[in-house]
């Protein structure tokens, strides 16, 4: 590796590409996160114990999980929320993505697309802040909800999980509409004519020509949406309520309230899982690779 | 033929539909910092005023957040843009049995929450006694930053004809004069795009700071902070002026990309 | 200062593949010399060698009598012209022709005399200031001649610089090449799929085939008297007709063709032939002429297939009676016009030819035209050596 990049940059150009890749790769990515598990498999030990009988491997912080009822349906209510976070971010997306990449004019799309950017580039916990407005006990959706007498009494929205996935779908949108755009947008037009011509209603344009060349386009939307949706902190830390809390609440407060950081590894390695795990599923269903997502 | 062209209406409305849900959010927050009521709400509609502005002015924890957050991110751009570079090039050049692993390593911080970038990256430091503040923060928004810079050079380089760097060097150019007359300046709109979205990103940045910030505050963690306690509609004056200054930098940043691309279509180059 | 280029006993290998084999060659200081050959013959990666972009895996390459081996790239007192050009799209003309100079610690003042007065060689006075990217093609080009010719170099390397010119601009190119190479006495070596370029510009061509040279001649030698079966198909146009030596006298040849009859030709001294040995004859299709059915001399009978006028001559193409082979006939405006009434499909005519004028090879098998595609098949990659006449 070293003999190709000297080749073509020199010995000292070299040296700083290989060091700066280094520092980077093993000492910002792979070792804090060796260092992570290995923190996860020791128990929380006061500093006079380290090195002591009591320090040694142990799968105890993991278990803590399975014995905890409570610990335990977060961690399933977070996967489950997750993934339909995802459905939902997809469901809403996949129109507009459509429309941007196939039926809107050059000069509709651009503005379409210009106008995704801005709010793109806008801070998560502003967007975020925004639905709390919002969603108030005596905020503006309760009022437009009463006076067009739907409801007699306001909602208490910011409750429950429902608020919480509502924040996270509109956080999150884009990371799914612009990917989607892209795969579609590559699609011939010419494929999704001969269909129609073939006598191939929407549906089935969609579900035989459309989406199968929008896969890897719609894998990476649900990676990226999955994996933001089950590691936020700020949505559910704004939107939710002590009785709606989020995988990733437990995991600070091991950090910063509990004061075990061996625990709170272990459950952050388990996230760790859970966001692999849910991207080899993804990878494996829609058939595609790494080099297909980082586009 | 009439059920199409209820489903092309439907799009359409849907579309229209689709833009008001992304928008009116933000305008509604944007309308509460007017609103001279206590708590950031747009009904009642208690008075307009610009107070807030002037609350917002004169708390002191907001400027030294604001300042944290800009330390940080010029931090992280001279950490980053360097490393997303580097490994751009390093990408671009070796062909290597081990290179579809070194690129899922390289790409992994992007796939991987960043709660857990930061609680590794706290972890690790913890040894060498350092905890959380500033440093670590850099460290580990720099982390996953660095991919970010590197997708974006590695787009640009990919379109590089590699003639001319046979060009300079023949012409009798040590290998560092051709990057540095060459293949920098070749490189250079890309770089700048990539430290704007790094900027951006990291004064953005919530969920590994919360981990490394340790009793520092940058401006996101101060905002949330706020909205949990002591929420005035003094949060919603400096989410505007944030709002404002972003849809600027959007709008100045993607009508330049458009004209350098208008200008490359032109030449052909 | 010496400008040759020595290549001593010089071999290239890609892994299992042979792009050169061994090759010595000395091209002289000052001289303008081709490579020609189809694409994949390993004429760019000869001038690689030289160029330093590639290490040989055998042998010497000296300039100037020097050795080479070792020094790189940006050392070599050689400077390439690319098939792209590569100009550098980001800065101005005068900055890609001084970039050399540049990089060598030339002062400004003295870089931008050497530009102006390369500018005017190159006939853009005034465009210094230009991006290079609002220059036309045949001004791009003289720019990188330019910037070529900055660096001083003994050598300039041209790699078919002007394969991505329309027709009259690639004619106009040629003759200002020659000239500026006249003018500056630099070696030029040129690379080129093209023989008429490399005919009309060069003092001397190499003729490449398979990684191998074939034949280095000026090229007016190189078109009266191949070397070897390829170089007689690949340069000009030729008839190939199969036969048997019958006996030789000197350079002339008499030859037993089969059906066709007796025919005759002539053998350069150093080619080796034994009575009775399988040779080729080849005729080229401007040294064939109508002749009576009964005249003396070498007498082919054909019968017009096709009739093509080209404006300065027309071309037959014509089937023998004898043994069915092709047969190509180009007659001059005055011998056309003369028998225009007999050029006409089906006609059949006889054609008779100088024995001097026609070139009797070993019939080697090697390297015929496909006469489909009109490209080159050597005999290493066609399978047993087919031939043009038993298509």
């Amino acid at each position: 590796m070293f003999r190709q990049l000297s080749a073509r940059f020199g010995g000292p150009l070299a040296v700083a590409i290989l060091t700066l890749l280094g520092i980077w790769l093993i000492v910002m990515v792979t070792l804090p996160q060796l260092q992570m598990i290995e923190y996860s498999l020791k128990p929380n030990l006061l500093p006079a114990q380290i090195g002591g009988p009591e320090d040694r491997l142990t799968i105890a912080n993991y278990a803590t999980l399975f014995n905890n009822d409570i610990h335990r349906s977060i961690f399933f209510k977070t996967l489950w929320s997750s993934v339909l976070v995802t459905v939902l971010t997809l469901i809403v997306s996949y129109p507009l993505a459509w429309y941007l990449a196939k039926v809107a004019t050059p000069r509709q799309a651009a503005l379409c697309i210009l106008l995704l950017i801005i709010p793109f580039w806008i801070n998560e916990i502003l967007r975020t802040y925004s639905w709390f407005i919002i969603l108030a006990f005596r905020g503006p959706l309760n009022e437009v909800l009463m006076m067009l007498g739907l409801i007699d009494r306001p909602i208490r929205f910011l409750n429950g999980d429902a608020g919480v996935m509502v924040g996270m779908v509109y956080a999150y949108i884009l990371f799914m509409v612009f990917p989607v755009y892209n795969a579609i947008e590559s699609l011939d037009d010419n494929q999704v004519r001969a269909a129609r011509d073939l006598g191939a209603g929407t549906v089935r344009t969609h579900r035989r020509i459309v989406i199968p060349h929008a896969k890897p386009g719609i894998a990476t939307g649900c990676i990226m949406t999955f994996m933001l949706a089950a590691g936020s902190y700020a949505v559910p830390a704004l939107l939710g309520s002590p009785g709606s809390r989020w995988f990733t609440q437990i995991i600070y407060n091991w950090f910063f309230e509990g004061g075990n950081w061996n625990q709170g590894a272990a459950y952050a390695f388990l996230l760790l899982v859970l966001c692999i795990g849910f991207m080899s599923l993804v990878m494996k269903i829609f058939k595609v690779g790494l080099g297909d997502i980082a586009k | 033929m009439s059920s199409q062209r209820l489903l092309a209406f439907g799009l359409r409305f849907y579309v229209v539909v689709f833009f008001v849900y992304l928008f009116l959010p933000l305008l509604i927050m944007a309308a509460a910092t007017f609103n001279d009521s206590r708590f950031p709400t747009v009904t009642p509609w208690d008075g307009t005023t610009l107070r807030w502005f002037g609350e917002l002015a004169a708390d002191g924890g907001m400027w030294q957040a604001l300042g944290n957050s800009a330390i940080v991110a010029v931090g992280v751009l001279c950490l980053a843009v360097p490393i997303g570079i580097a490994t751009a090039l390093f990408l671009n050049t070796v062909s290597s049995r081990a290179k579809p692993f070194l690129y899922a390593l390289i790409l992994s911080p992007l796939l991987t929450p960043g709660v857990i970038i930061g609680i590794s990256t706290l972890i690790f430091w913890r040894q060498f006694g350092v905890s959380g503040g500033i440093f670590l923060t850099v460290l580990g928004q720099a982390t996953f930053i660095a991919a970010y810079v590197m997708l974006m050079v590695t787009a640009r380089l990919q379109r590089f004809d590699r003639t001319m760097e046979r060009a300079a060097l023949d012409l009798g150019a040590s290998q560092w004069q051709m990057f540095r007359r060459i293949l920098l300046p070749y490189l250079k709109p890309a770089i700048y795009s990539a430290g704007v979205i790094a900027f951006l990103q990291s004064f953005e940045n919530y969920n590994t700071t919360l981990f490394v910030v340790g009793y520092d505050t940058t401006l996101t963690v101060y905002i949330a902070s706020k909205v949990r306690t002591g929420l005035t509609p003094a949060v919603n004056a400096l989410g505007l002026i944030l709002i404002l200054v972003t849809v600027v930098l959007a709008i100045a940043y993607e009508v330049k990309r458009r004209r350098e691309e208008a200008a490359r279509s032109v030449k052909g180059v | 200062m010496d400008g040759s280029v020595r290549l001593d006993e010089v071999v290239m290998r890609f892994g299992d593949f042979t792009a050169i084999e061994k090759t010595s060659l000395t091209i002289g200081s000052g001289e303008f010399f081709s490579f020609l050959g189809p694409s994949g013959c390993g004429k760019t990666t000869l001038l690689n060698i030289v160029s330093g972009f590639l290490v040989p895996s055998q042998g010497q390459v000296f300039i100037g009598e020097e050795p080479v081996a070792g020094v790189p790239v940006n050392r070599r007192p050689t400077a390439m012209i690319f098939q792209n050009l590569a100009l550098f799209p980001l800065m101005t003309v005068f900055e890609n022709i001084e970039f050399g100079l540049e990089v060598r610690g030339v002062g400004k003042k003295q870089r931008r005399e050497t530009s102006e007065r390369l500018l005017a060689l190159v006939a853009l006075e005034g465009s210094g200031p230009k991006q290079v990217t609002e220059l036309s093609g045949g001004q791009k080009q003289r720019v990188a001649i330019a910037r070529a010719l900055a660096v001083e170099p003994r050598v300039l390397l041209l790699d078919e610089p002007l394969s991505a010119l329309d027709l009259k601009l690639r004619q106009h190119m040629r003759a200002e090449l020659k000239t500026i190479q006249r003018k500056t006495g630099i070696t030029f070596i040129y690379i080129t799929h093209d023989q008429g370029e490399a005919l009309t510009m060069s003092d001397r061509v190499a003729v490449m085939s398979a990684g191998r040279i074939q034949q280095v001649a000026d090229p007016m030698t190189l078109y009266r008297s191949p070397a070897t079966g390829f170089v007689a198909a690949f340069v000009g146009e030729n008839n190939r007709l199969e036969s048997r030596l019958v006996d030789r006298e000197g350079q002339r040849v008499r030859l037993d063709a089969g059906a066709l009859g007796e025919l005759a030709g002539s053998a350069g001294e150093d080619v080796s032939l034994g009575n009775g040995d399988r040779v080729a004859l080849y005729v080229r299709p401007e040294h064939l002429k109508p002749v009576a059915a009964d005249a003396a001399g070498p007498r082919l009978e054909g019968e017009i297939e096709a009739v093509h006028f080209e404006g300065a001559s027309v071309m037959l193409e014509t089937r023998l009676t004898a043994s069915g082979e092709k047969l190509r006939v180009q007659l001059g405006h005055e011998v056309s016009r003369q028998y225009a009434d007999s050029l006409t499909v089906g006609q059949r005519m006889t054609f008779g030819y100088d024995p001097a004028d026609a070139v009797v090879l070993p019939d080697d098998g090697s390297a015929v035209v496909d006469e489909t595609t009109g490209e080159m098949v050597d005999s290493r990659t066609a399978a047993g050596g087919a031939h043009v006449s038993s298509a």
